[in-house]
């Protein structure tokens, strides 16, 4: 299919679920969705542009993160597994914005609490980086290891804290979008954005990094500084994401795999609908989780791993999977 | 010109290069032979810049290499890789494209012409044949505008025919550039080259 199409098709789709995503919810509204447009009083109005609306931008941006964060980290790493949970951002980014949280130096959703969870991510993700072996599967395995420790001293730091709630972060396991606000998105979208906009420029090596590391530098790029700049750029994409959102599983891994079988492995390429896929997955993603067993929510993460679980598996017996072992 | 003087390299205390000295000009086509385990492959990984000297110096165009940005190096000397990694599914012709092609010598349409990689470009990658792919790397290093081209073993997966048609290309290419071919099997070869560097 063309290009244009596909943005289209995932553009029209993305304008369809966030509409859903303001009409359907556990209060009905009354009145009709158009009229509500420029209001702010009345419990429909309240209910549709401070808890739905912050809502929905913030599946529709952190579904975009996750998808372009996949692609540009299986592309770095040379490796489909490579999602960036496996690569100790995502668990990275926890840390960070548990130690903010559980010690008071920070309130959920402030700038620092961001700020914190993308420091934490690059560094876990160069830790990584530093000690893993330069061969085999060895930077995979690292990366596991590191992330259950990082995961781990998060957990401690939640069970001894002396802040009321911090317990309730535990729902960072599955990811939730219930405690997005208006406020929240403001902090991070900006963050998300730099991460965009690295990921446009790291993307355009990529595709010549693929074939080597020896190869990229006879033709003319670094590919220490690619790798520098890639992990940058995820952090920016992973770190906010999660200080918001916690750790959503399977969206970085799926919708890369999505994308390379509609329009190819181009990186350059797979960043724009990358995002938009993405998007998309996260808005439908959560209108499931508040919908089908109303009244009661679904922890995200449960979703995307229900779904997102099988539809790669189906993904990688098609004929046109995009990867083939090389060892 | 590429330049190379005293040139050792060392894996921990192996050593793998033994101080060698030499150099590729322009309009020359030449064959670097050795057994195996002689540091041909060394050598076009030190001046292609992936591995770095223990000692010696080595110039491209009369300036120290470790003295030229990376991506201006690649515009002075093009190298095919032995084995190039080809794990996604590219089209060749996305290959071929991902270097902006600038060519005096010969055209891009000439290169694949003559590679006879023209019925293969809209194939994925990792659909063809260990020569195909082969030919597909030797079109990516000489659509790269450079003066020098170093190609390590281009014919080792490739059958007669196609060993004859591509060094009538490398001919042609030889006369406006410098080349360099490495190759360990080089009996019947060696005709065609204007000189030959051993390593041993």
């Amino acid at each position: 299919m063309k290009r244009s199409y596909l943005y289209l098709f995932s553009f029209v789709l993305l304008v369809i679920l966030f509409i859903l995503s303001l009409q359907i919810g556990v209060i009905h509204l009354q009145t009709p969705l158009i009229k509500l447009i420029g209001k702010n009083s009345g419990v429909d109005a309240t209910t549709v542009w401070q808890i739905r609306f912050p809502r929905a931008m913030g599946a529709l941006l952190v579904g975009a993160a996750l998808g372009v964060a996949g692609a540009i980290a299986q592309g770095i790493f040379r490796n489909p597994l490579a999602e960036p949970a496996l690569i100790g951002l995502t668990s990275g980014a926890t840390l960070g914005t548990i130690a903010v949280i559980s010690t008071g130096v920070a309130e959920f959703g402030s700038r620092t609490n961001v700020e914190s969870a993308i420091l934490f991510a690059a560094l876990s993700a160069f830790l990584i980086y530093f000690l893993a072996p330069q061969k085999g599967f060895g930077f995979l395995i690292t990366g596991i290891a590191i992330s259950a420790t990082l995961t781990a001293i998060a957990g401690v730091m939640i069970s001894i804290s002396s802040k009321p709630g911090v317990q309730a972060i535990s729902f960072w396991n599955f990811g939730s979008l219930a405690l997005l606000n208006s406020q929240i998105i403001k902090v991070i979208a900006p963050f998300i954005e730099v991460g965009f906009i690295l990921a446009l420029f790291v993307s355009r090596k990529l595709d010549i990094y693929s074939l080597g590391d020896n190869s990229a530098r006879f033709m003319g790029i670094n590919p220490k500084a690619v790798r520098v700049w890639a992990i940058i750029a995820l952090a920016f994409l992973i770190g906010p994401s999660v200080s918001a959102v916690g750790a959503i599983a399977f969206v970085g891994l799926l919708v890369p795999h999505i994308v390379r079988l509609l329009i190819g492995p181009s990186h350059r390429k797979m960043v724009g609908l990358s995002a938009m896929i993405g998007a998309d997955l996260l808005l439908l993603a959560d209108l499931l989780v508040r919908t089908i067993f109303q009244p009661h929510e679904i922890p995200l993460g449960l979703i995307t791993s229900l779904i997102g679980a099988p539809v790669l598996i189906l993904l990688l017996r098609t004929k046109n999977a995009m990867w083939v072992s090389h060892d | 010109m590429i330049k190379w003087h005293d040139l050792a390299f060392y894996r921990g205390d192996k050593l793998i290069l033994d101080s060698v000295s030499g150099q590729l000009a322009k309009g020359e086509l030449v064959l670097l032979s050795g057994i195996n385990g002689s540091g041909k492959t060394t050598l076009l990984n030190l001046i292609g810049g992936a591995l770095l000297p223990s000692s010696g110096t080595l110039t491209l165009n009369g300036k120290e290499l470790q003295e030229i940005r990376i991506q201006d190096q690649a515009k002075i000397r093009s190298i095919a890789p032995q084995n190039r990694t080809f794990n996604m599914g590219f089209k060749v012709r996305e290959l071929l494209n991902l270097q902006p092609a600038n060519r005096k010598a010969l055209s891009t349409d000439e290169i694949i012409e003559e590679l006879g990689v023209v019925e293969i470009l809209d194939s994925s990658i990792l659909e063809l044949s260990l020569g195909q792919q082969q030919k597909v790397s030797l079109a990516i290093t000489l659509i790269q505008e450079a003066d020098f081209y170093l190609l390590d073993e281009p014919f080792s997966a490739q059958d007669a025919t196609s060993v004859r048609r591509i060094l009538r290309l490398l001919q042609e290419v030889a006369k406006t550039k410098g080349l360099m071919v490495v190759s360990h099997n080089t009996d019947h070869l060696d005709a065609n080259f204007d000189r030959e560097i051993k390593l041993s």
